[in-house]
């Protein structure tokens, strides 16, 4: 589990909802709130999309909605930005190829 | 169109400063942020600040923040969050897309407090999964209290990357090595003497050349570099990581200040492409104004002072100050902000080797290459004393603006003398409490209190200790050297952790007296 239960300078995390989504068409769990990406990261998901081309991975890269590296397509919209998108309770997110659904 | 007497690009600590002075003086300010919250990347600060208290020194990054927001919210600022400024015109009209909408205002004034980017470098493997920027891996950890992951490499050692690694540490992260292409380190050296006593190895003089795995990072090649920056045959270590983090610079998003038709210049100095300013920010565009690292890469504490003075100058322009008003106001802005531009780390002086502090002292040359002092260097400097007693040893050596040591320790013991930069000195007649208030106060964590001979063979020494689980009285393990080598048995006998020590608990072990001036940190295992 990847998820800081403490930190040593910003303490324990407040107590979130927790919600259900899906990846893929797999369930998952994650905070409600939080960034799709984070909630992704906590299961262990790590590619986002494949490029268009090279059909090569990509993941999380600037964490800040500034590098588009982790679009995904989230309740049938691509190229939505994960790490600043809040999950929401039954969200359905897919892998995406390319720069299209 | 909705018209504003200030509008500001960025709620940021430059921004947001800006906002405040506007605001307190009765203008009427808007404040867009794309963010769905304010602050900027102060948030994401989780080290205690540099500087002298006006510049909020020893108060960590994100309590700033807080205290910020709190300013603005007094001030009446009003911020627009979800708001990306996508067009600033000569005439100082902005374009905002909010949700699904574009909108569309005027200022009379417009301050550009846009921030930064993350540079990159490229390398085989380098858009892997796995291969993030510092940036993130600080976003990941301590905004949304999640590991980037188990074993990071950190490429780059300029104050992000050996900040970063700290905090990875601090996340239960393993940071396997700290690898810079330069040949010496680039940020303060108590950042990276932190990171260097836990057992992280520097690796200077070196590049990546692959990152390896097919769906995501799986470990990592560094080679040695030539003069030239060309990799060495011959000379690559591997290490099995699952992240990569890169913390190589940052440059300054001025795109909407050139679309404005400001005056830009390509500045290596200041990270790049930059407006060319005043020494108050307003561009060659009257009434545009630049903020921030936007205006040249430095650091949040002059982002603060640049944003204010920006604020002050639009109140200046708008009528709502007098000349004299703002001249008076800029004065002691000035001072803030030249305090924090002196020392061996200035603007001026980036890029150069300074051998020698302002005291005359030749520099570390093994803090600059491998991270830490080493023995035979430390004791040229002017905090490292020998007493009797309970004393302070204060391992600052290099000239930077800092100086809560002075004002922290309750019997006068330090001084940093007549500059804020100056290396801090224990005073003759020091009786030192032992009440630990320096240990905590110092930002760089390079203050330890040291009893030498306890009479028994044995020494004590209390150090700063940022990290779970806390070791508890009783614990036994090691002692270890400035390079995180263990050196010798050692036992908790004092761990102190008061509200007054902002989360830098004092941890206190027994060893060997024999290594009084040698072990500076503490392991279990």
């Amino acid at each position: 589990m990847n998820r800081i239960e403490e930190h040593p300078i910003l303490g324990k995390k407040e107590e979130r909802q927790e919600v259900t989504f899906t990846f893929d068409g797999r369930e998952l769990k994650g905070f409600e709130g939080e960034p799709i990406a984070i909630a992704l990261k906590a299961n262990g998901v790590l590619i986002h999309r494949y490029t268009k081309k090279e059909h090569k991975p990509r993941g999380i890269f600037c964490a800040i909605g500034r590098c588009t590296d982790c679009v995904m397509v989230v309740d049938g919209k691509p190229n939505i930005r994960t790490c600043v998108t809040p999950l929401k309770a039954g969200m359905v997110v897919k892998t995406q190829n390319g720069v299209e659904v | 169109m909705e018209r504003y007497e200030v509008i500001i690009v960025g709620a940021g600590p430059s921004g947001l400063s800006a906002a405040i002075e506007a605001a307190k003086r009765g203008l009427k300010v808007i404040v867009f942020d794309e963010n769905d919250k304010p602050g900027g990347q102060l948030f994401k600060q989780i080290h205690k600040f540099f500087g002298s208290k006006e510049h909020h020194a020893k108060i960590r990054g994100f309590r700033i923040g807080e205290q910020l927001l709190e300013e603005a919210a007094e001030a009446g600022v009003e911020v627009q969050l979800g708001a990306t400024v996508i067009g600033l015109y000569s005439d100082k009209e902005v374009n905002v897309r909010i949700g699904d909408s574009i909108r569309h205002y005027k200022g009379d004034t417009v301050i550009v407090a846009t921030g930064a980017a993350e540079n990159m470098v490229t390398f085989p493997g380098w858009t892997l999964p796995g291969v993030i920027g510092a940036g993130a891996a600080q976003t990941m950890m301590n905004i949304h209290g999640i590991r980037p992951g188990k074993k990071v490499l950190m490429l780059g050692s300029g104050n992000v990357g050996l900040v970063v690694s700290f905090q990875l540490l601090q996340a239960g992260c393993e940071v396997v090595a700290l690898v810079d292409a330069a040949p010496r380190i680039g940020g303060y050296g108590v950042h990276a003497a932190k990171v260097a006593r836990c057992g992280v190895p520097f690796y200077l003089s070196h590049t990546i050349t692959k990152a390896h795995g097919e769906d995501h990072v799986t470990g990592v090649t560094i080679s040695e570099v030539d003069s030239h920056f060309t990799p060495i045959e011959g000379t690559e270590k591997t290490f099995e990581v699952d992240t990569i983090c890169m913390a190589v610079g940052l440059s300054p998003m001025s795109q909407l200040l050139k679309m404005a038709g400001c005056e830009m210049e390509d500045n290596p100095k200041r990270g790049g492409q930059v407006p060319i300013i005043d020494d108050f920010g307003e561009t060659s565009v009257s009434g545009i104004f630049a903020a921030g690292d936007v205006s040249g890469i430095e650091e949040a504490s002059s982002a603060m002072i640049e944003g204010r003075m920006a604020g002050v100058c639009v109140s200046e322009y708008l009528g709502y100050l007098s000349e004299e008003e703002k001249e008076a106001e800029l004065k002691k802005l000035e001072g803030d902000l030249d305090s924090l531009r002196q020392g061996m780390f200035a603007p001026k002086n980036r890029g150069k080797l300074i051998e020698k502090t302002d005291e005359g002292i030749d520099v570390s040359m093994n803090l600059l290459q491998k991270g830490y002092v080493s023995d035979d260097e430390i004791e040229r400097f002017p905090g490292v004393v020998h007493r009797k007693g309970v004393h302070p040893v204060i391992e600052c050596t290099q000239n930077i603006p800092c100086n809560p040591c002075q004002d922290a320790c309750p019997k006068k013991c330090i001084s940093t003398g007549d500059n804020i930069t100056f290396l801090p000195f224990i005073k003759d007649d020091c009786e030192c409490s032992n009440c630990g208030m320096c240990v905590a106060s110092c930002s760089g964590q390079a203050i330890f209190l040291v009893d030498e001979d306890c009479g028994d063979g044995t020494a004590t020494i209390t150090l700063p200790y940022e990290f779970l689980p806390l070791p508890q009285v009783g614990d036994t393990g090691y002692g270890l050297s400035r390079s995180g080598e263990k050196l010798c048995e050692a036992e908790v006998v004092l761990v102190r952790s008061l509200k007054a020590f902002d989360h830098t608990n004092l941890l206190t072990m027994r060893v060997p007296k024999e290594y009084a001036m040698k072990a500076r940190f503490f392991t279990k295992d």
